[in-house]
């Protein structure tokens, strides 16, 4: 069984001590601020996930709602200073991601998580060629020679379905589309048979018809490679198409996390209710779409208590003044609401 | 790449045809010529005579077509101001003095200032920043004569360890050299931190910490090679402007480079003297030019692979 949720607080069966087995991306209360002339914007407040090994998590939220600077924390890839960050907990197979050094930060990157970024166009070094670029990390993680690692490089293009790998392999990132760039970009961050593949917004950048041949791609390739996958969106259509949990944030805190089927079909959240009126086609009989009135939490005066009581129709004085806590909904559910149903 | 280089070169020429004309007739339209010294005045027959001899009496574009007609072999005439030798011979050996100035100037100031400019990069917002800043901005924003005349105080009159001026044997080098040296050495302090933090602010480089590949690697095999493509840019007209010697440092220690030749030949109306420091500067600039710019389509994949995308 793949358990999702902090372990502590998981709605599981109560008897017995059993302990969750150990998941291979653990966040617990992680806050992420950065400090600035106006005053500190912190992008992430007290935000917890857990991805099992070989599970697929989908982080929802619009931007600025955290979901992309969790990610960034998880490797330690946000720059520090300006960036702070603190959690009870930040675990990566089984490893204090907050206490690694460098050299065991940069073998777990790549090696044991990898990422795939939103925009593929800027995500290369423009001057050097994909080829040298896949070898690259191939040879920075094992030690293979420049052949071997070339000669994978090409197995790995040809894997992700780019025709003439050898060719492709040659050429700079400007002389390749945003879809084939995607795809390389796919390879390189498989290159190193990572067990988590972190997908920041993997579609967002290209055109539609290249969008479901990418999202098909990664799925085929998690089922592969047997890795956990975390889809990083703000299209709710990606995640019920790739994800099996989801965890929707809001304003730098999870508002809901719960098995995908149980977000689409009985969402407890007001925001993840608002979220999926928000979209065509998700709410059968109705033909008009509800927008979620009012603006995103401004990252530098975030509202006090619940971050979306301002704009939630049902939000009351509690709501303002106290932050609600996770309260389970379901198995594996759980949500951050006082006004749940 | 090789039509590119054929094209630069006619333009090089056409730079080359208007930068004469302009500089011919901004010359001659100085009142007055180089046989009407006012303290030895020439009686009119002599005057005329010589201005008979160098051709000054002829159209101004009679005497802008012989002297043209000389460039093209090499002949660039001879000084007014040193009749005994020629032109070349004369620029020839005042350009030694000033191309071991300009060219250990820009030799040691540009990697100091590219050394500093990364430190100042990776270290961004540390002391190291800021004393690379402050370095950087004092080596622009103090006129090079203060710098010189600081040294000549400090290590020439008041420790007495080098001399204060002249050229010749190595150790009267160092002053003038080091009072050049700050020039290039802030120029590159800026570009460099300016082009690394540019550089490092782009999406590929988190991409790159992303795939484990340490930091040494990443610097060092990515940043500073996108970094220098601009730096590549500015490097050879510096170097060019440097080798033609500063007239502030050569005064400054009484070198006797180049610099002054610029001065004096437009003061005594040393036509000739005049047209070939212009023209060989002219020449070197476009060609400078020129080398950066095939140095930059070399260095950058985009231009050089024709910028096609499949």
């Amino acid at each position: 069984m793949i358990a999702w949720g902090p372990a502590s607080r998981g709605p599981g069966p109560a008897a017995g001590p059993a302990p969750a087995p150990a998941a291979l991306l653990e966040i617990e209360d992680l806050e992420v601020s950065f400090p600035q002339a106006e005053g500190i914007v912190r992008a992430v407040r007290g935000a917890s996930l857990r991805v099992p090994a070989g599970g697929s998590l989908g982080l929802v939220g619009e931007s600025g709602s955290g979901k992309s600077v969790t990610c960034m924390a998880a490797l330690r890839l946000l720059r520090e200073p300006p960036a702070r960050l603190r959690a009870r907990r930040l675990d990566l197979d089984g490893m204090a991601v907050l206490e690694a050094d460098r050299r065991t930060l940069a073998r777990m990157r790549g090696g044991v998580a990898a990422m795939v970024f939103q925009d593929p166009m800027t995500a290369f070094d423009p001057v050097f060629t994909i080829g040298y670029q896949i070898v690259e990390t191939i040879r920075a993680h094992r030690r293979a020679s420049r052949r071997e690692a070339r000669e994978e490089a090409e197995a790995l293009l040809r894997r992700v379905e780019i025709r003439r790998p050898d060719a492709v392999a040659d050429l700079y990132p400007h002389q390749l589309s945003g879809g084939m760039l995607q795809r390389a970009m796919i390879a390189m961050a498989l290159s190193c048979r990572p067990r988590l593949l972190i997908a920041d917004e993997p579609t967002t950048a290209l055109d539609v018809t290249v969008q479901a041949q990418i999202l098909h791609l990664i799925k085929a390739l998690q089922d592969e490679f047997g890795m956990a996958l975390v889809m990083v969106t703000h299209d709710l259509g990606v995640v019920a198409e790739t994800c099996e949990h989801v965890t929707v944030m809001y304003g730098g805190r999870v508002m809901e996390t719960a098995p995908v089927a149980q977000i689409f079909d009985d969402p407890r959240h007001p925001y993840t209710r608002a979220l999926l009126a928000s979209v065509p086609g998700r709410v059968p009989g109705r033909r008009r779409l509800t927008e979620i009135p009012g603006a995103s939490p401004d990252p530098l005066d975030p509202p006090s208590g619940c971050p979306f009581h301002p704009r939630c129709a049902l939000a009351d004085a509690r709501c303002a003044r106290e932050m609600p806590t996770m309260t389970a909904t379901g198995r594996e559910a759980r949500a951050a609401c006082w006004r749940l149903p | 790449m090789l039509s590119f280089i054929l094209r630069r070169l006619v333009s090089v020429a056409v730079t080359f045809f208007v930068v004469s004309v302009v500089i011919f007739v901004m010359m001659h339209s100085i009142p007055g010529g180089p046989f009407d010294a006012g303290d030895m005045p020439l009686p009119p027959a002599v005057r005329e005579r010589m201005m008979a001899q160098y051709g000054l009496d002829q159209p101004l574009y009679v005497q802008y077509l012989r002297y043209m007609a000389g460039v093209l072999r090499f002949d660039f005439g001879v000084p007014f101001q040193s009749p005994g030798e020629t032109v070349v011979s004369l620029l020839a050996s005042a350009w030694v003095p000033s191309l071991v100035l300009g060219g250990l100037g820009v030799l040691i100031g540009a990697p100091l200032g590219i050394l500093l400019g990364m430190a100042a990069a990776l270290r961004r917002n540390s002391w190291v920043d800021y004393l690379a800043s402050a370095v950087a901005t004092l080596g622009l924003t103090v006129p090079v004569f203060v710098t010189s005349m600081l040294l000549i105080l400090v290590f020439a009159v008041w420790l007495g360890w080098l001399p204060s001026s002249g050229w010749g044997e190595p150790r009267r080098w160092i002053l003038p050299i080091a009072a050049y040296a700050t020039i290039p050495m802030a120029t590159y302090a800026r570009y460099t931190r300016s082009a690394m933090l540019d550089t490092l602010n782009r999406p590929f480089v988190t991409v790159l910490r992303a795939k484990g590949l340490s930091e040494r690697r990443i610097v060092f095999g990515h940043v500073l090679r996108n970094s220098a493509l601009p730096m590549v840019t500015v490097f050879l007209p510096m170097f060019i402007g440097t080798a033609t010697g500063s007239i502030f440092v050569e005064a400054m220690f009484r070198i006797p480079g180049l610099g002054s030749y610029f001065v004096s030949s437009i003061r005594t109306r040393d036509y000739p003297t005049e047209m070939a420091l212009m023209l060989m500067l002219t020449v070197m600039f476009c060609l400078a030019y020129l080398i950066s710019d095939i140095l930059y389509a070399w260095l950058n994949p985009r231009i050089r692979t024709g910028g096609r995308r499949e």
